[in-house]
């Protein structure tokens, strides 16, 4: 079981679009998907129209009072299940805190479904924070999406430094960067990846466009790649999904 | 995951009109129906039966080029890809890539998928839907029938979404309660088989229900005519090599046949003893060159897995060698499976079975030949059973670090002859102790297997590469089997090395009560547990 969490210190630059169709994508190829929802506001929980509630809440679980298999919803799609997202996962760095080693305990208990999933995806909220950092710990890697503006190429910065300084948290993770909301028109976006990549060739090569389409994903309540599953970025999902695996 | 719940549909009404009004009267939301044409598969043993899934190739009617390969469960789709128009699937290789598929390659392991059914089917999948318009459950409709014509029940199946088993209780009750809906086992391959009037799958584990007060003389009869039925049951497939496991098979039947008449002491008369010991040792050492070179064949994945990638291709000339022996041995095989030599043991043998002939004359021998047939068959296989337990006790605690390899090998038989014992008389004896018993043994044997198999793998890829030397195979392969050679032989020492514990727990206190409970002698911890209640 590999887990993956999608993360970025900075809020909607399109991590939880790309858990959804991530996870969704990988489903779709036979594997056994499991989406953690780890964001209190339930986003990924409202595009699979679950509701966004947890018996005995994050506490349950985090203190293993209750087994994550206990708590999961099948999706609407094969080999794809959810675990929703909760309103007391705001206080969720209180749990830890409180919690015996907090920087082991997600993965302890993902560990209780190690049998049954190939995947995992954890949907982030945006902090560096005691949750963000057993979320590293949890992890096998990080999926960064980072929108081509100035500003957030110098989050990816920062990240970089918490890596650098908090060598024992990260371990074995790998940090995996990409482009999100990428707008080929703009002049900017443009002259901004071309620089990022050759200071960063790293970088996954697929990149998610900005679309519409991937908007709509509030309206229809589906993954973009189920919904429209042809459409240019179901396909972009795809492929960076392709470039994902071969880095694993 | 969630499990499902599969209904025929009955009644005197179209099933398709019932449907649609049930459909109607719960809310099901339902995609379109499409016709399929499905030509279904199963192992030999019927695994997939056993594991209620199915594994289909469906053409569309409507586009018939439209053509994949489909595993299913209660209407989910477990894997699924598209195949070429007219594909069959044979061997696990021959599944499609990926994760999905991999676990189908878990299950079928070496066997064969023979086409088992043929069917036309109109599907489809409907959902009930909460009030955010989520699926809670999958409902599957399958209306199908014979390529003739002939209709097969309709088959409505539901699975509630994980996490959502509490909202479809409700639709399940509405189920039960539909006069028209009967609860099924069957899936429409099984109906489409059981139509055409399909010989079962082959029997799996031996499943003895003996009799604990019948005589020695019938129990052990009773149970040479079941392996008789396995024998008989694999003989076609291992002749005609339809895949390694029907030879395997074969052979655990004839071992066990073997091992029965020799813990037949006292039961057979002398005569039967001798003569179909002789027989089935010869009917054993025939079989044996064409396994040897089945387990290098099914062998040799693991093997080349365990080497770099560039020495992995240059074993490629081992492989065919391998193969080129495995044809001229079943070849071999398959003759003297045919021979009259064969042909005669099997009829005495049937006739031995069935009571008659001259076998039976127990006054023909010298007196007390065949004196303990009347006893009550459990004290005798107890005694046996005690026999064969303490024998394995003693020539294990003599082996040690510096034991000689054949101390090793020759603890396996014990190990073996005990093992048969436990398998075709168990069922004489209280449940929990055997498995008890049995479990510590059954690693105690993969371990002595291990050591052993490896050293015979090892010798013959040594006399391989001697031979594949001398046709002039390149230094790679010939590198590369060394390399192959060394796996073995680190394997081996793992082996060695884990004896010692394996041994250990099987020769625990907990252990020798199970053993002592089968067999009468000491206090068993049921007696125990007794005295400490009172
Ligand atoms: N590639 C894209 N093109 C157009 N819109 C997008 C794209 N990716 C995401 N969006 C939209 O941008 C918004 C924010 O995206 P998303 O929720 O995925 O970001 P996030 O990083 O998870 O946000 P948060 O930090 O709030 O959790 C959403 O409305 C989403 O529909
Ligand atoms: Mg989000």
């Amino acid at each position: 079981m590999k887990i993956l969490a999608t993360y970025n210190i900075k809020g909607g630059v399109g991590k939880t679009a790309s858990a959804v169709n991530l996870a969704h994508v990988a489903a779709g190829r036979g594997n056994r998907v499991l989406l953690w929802d780890l964001d209190p506001q339930g986003a990924a929980t409202f595009y699979f129209r679950v509701k966004p509630k947890v018996k005995g809440g994050g506490e349950a679980l985090l203190s293993g009072r209750r087994e994550l298999a206990d708590v999961i919803k099948g999706s609407d799609y094969d080999n794809l299940d959810i675990v929703p997202a909760d309103f007391s996962y705001r206080h969720l760095d209180l749990m830890l805190d409180d919690a015996k080693k907090p920087l082991a305990r997600l993965r302890k208990v993902l560990s209780g479904v190690a049998d049954e999933y190939d995947y995992v995806f954890l949907d982030c909220a945006p902090s560096i924070s005691l949750t963000s950092e057993s979320v590293f710990r949890a992890a096998d890697a990080l999926l960064v999406p980072v929108i081509p503006t100035t500003l957030s190429i110098r989050t990816f910065d920062q990240l970089d430094a918490f890596v650098a300084e908090n060598p024992d948290i990260v371990r074995k993770l790998k940090i995996m960067g990409f482009f999100s909301m990428a707008d080929s028109r703009k002049r900017l976006h443009r002259e901004l990846m071309d620089e990022l990549r050759e200071q960063r060739p790293e970088l996954l090569p697929s990149q998610v466009p900005m679309d519409t389409d991937i908007e709509r994903m509030g309206v229809h309540r589906q993954p973009v790649t189920a919904m429209f599953p042809k459409s240019r970025p179901a396909r972009a999902y795809q492929s960076l999904w392709d470039d994902i695996v071969e880095r694993l | 995951m969630s499990e499902f719940h599969r209904f025929v549909v009955d009644g005197i009404i179209d099933p398709a009109v019932t449907l649609a009004a049930f459909a109607e009267q719960v809310g099901l939301s339902e995609n379109e129906a499409e016709e399929f044409d499905r030509r279904f598969f199963d192992t030999p043993d019927g695994r997939l039966h056993a594991d209620q899934s199915t594994l289909e190739v469906r053409n569309s009617v409507e586009f018939p080029l439209m053509c994949s390969l489909v595993w299913l469960k209660g209407g989910q789709v477990l894997a699924s890809a598209r195949v070429e128009s007219g594909f069959s699937p044979d061997f696990a290789g021959s599944l499609p890539a990926g994760p999905a598929f991999d676990r189908l390659r878990e299950l079928v392991e070496m066997r064969r998928f023979l086409p088992v059914a043929t069917v036309r089917s109109r599907l489809s999948t409907g959902g009930h839907l909460d009030a955010e318009e989520k699926t809670t459950a999958r409902v599957h409709i399958d209306l199908p029938s014979l390529p003739d014509g002939r209709s097969l029940p309709a088959l409505i199946e539901v699975r509630a979404v994980r996490g959502y088993e509490a909202e479809t209780a409700g639709l399940l009750r509405a189920m039960r309660a539909h006069e028209a809906f009967e609860p099924s086992d069957l899936s429409t391959a099984d109906f489409a088989r059981a139509m055409v009037g399909a010989s079962p799958y082959l029997p799996g584990k031996l499943s003895l229900q003996l009799d604990d007060r019948a005589s020695a003389d019938e129990v052990w009869r009773v149970v040479l005519r079941e392996l008789h039925e396995a024998m008989t049951a694999n003989f076609r497939g291992t002749v005609e090599d339809v895949d390694s496991e029907y030879l395997h098979d074969f052979r655990v039947a004839v071992r066990r046949t073997r091992s029965v008449l020799q813990e037949g002491r006292g039961v057979l008369t002398p005569a039967a003893r001798d003569h179909f010991r002789d027989g089935f040792k010869w009917l054993g050492d025939i079989t044996t060159p064409t396994r040897d070179a089945d387990v290098h064949l099914l062998d040799y994945p693991n093997m080349i897995a365990a080497l770099s990638p560039e020495y992995a291709e240059a074993l490629a000339p081992l492989h065919e060698l391998l193969l080129s022996r495995q044809r001229s041995c079943q070849a071999q095989l398959a003759l003297d499976l045919r021979s009259t030599r064969r042909a005669q043991l099997g009829a005495e043998w049937a006739e031995f079975l069935s009571g008659e002939g001259p076998w039976m004359d127990r006054s023909s021998g010298e007196s007390g030949d065949a004196a303990e047939a009347d006893r009550r068959a459990r004290d005798v296989a107890a005694e046996r059973i005690e026999r064969a337990h303490s024998r394995l006790v003693r020539d294990g605690r003599t082996i040690d670090g510096s034991s000689e390899p054949e101390a090793l090998h020759d603890l396996r038989k014990d190990a073996k002859r005990l093992r048969y014992l436990l398998e075709c008389f168990g069922s004489l004896f209280p449940a929990e102790d055997l498995s008890v018993a049995v479990k510590p043994l059954k690693s105690l044997q993969d371990v002595l297997g291990e050591f052993q198999d490896t050293e015979v793998q090892a010798h013959a890829l040594a006399q391989f590469g001697r031979q594949l030397d001398t046709e002039g195979a390149s230094t790679d392969t010939i590198l590369a089997m060394g390399g192959a050679i060394e796996q073995l032989s680190v394997r081996q020492s793992r082996a060695r090395r884990e004896f010692a514990a394996r041994f250990e727990s099987f020769d625990s206190r907990e252990v020798e009560h199970a053993y002592a409970s089968i067999t009468g002698t000491g206090t068993t911890k049921s007696k125990k547990r007794k005295k400490k209640n009172r």
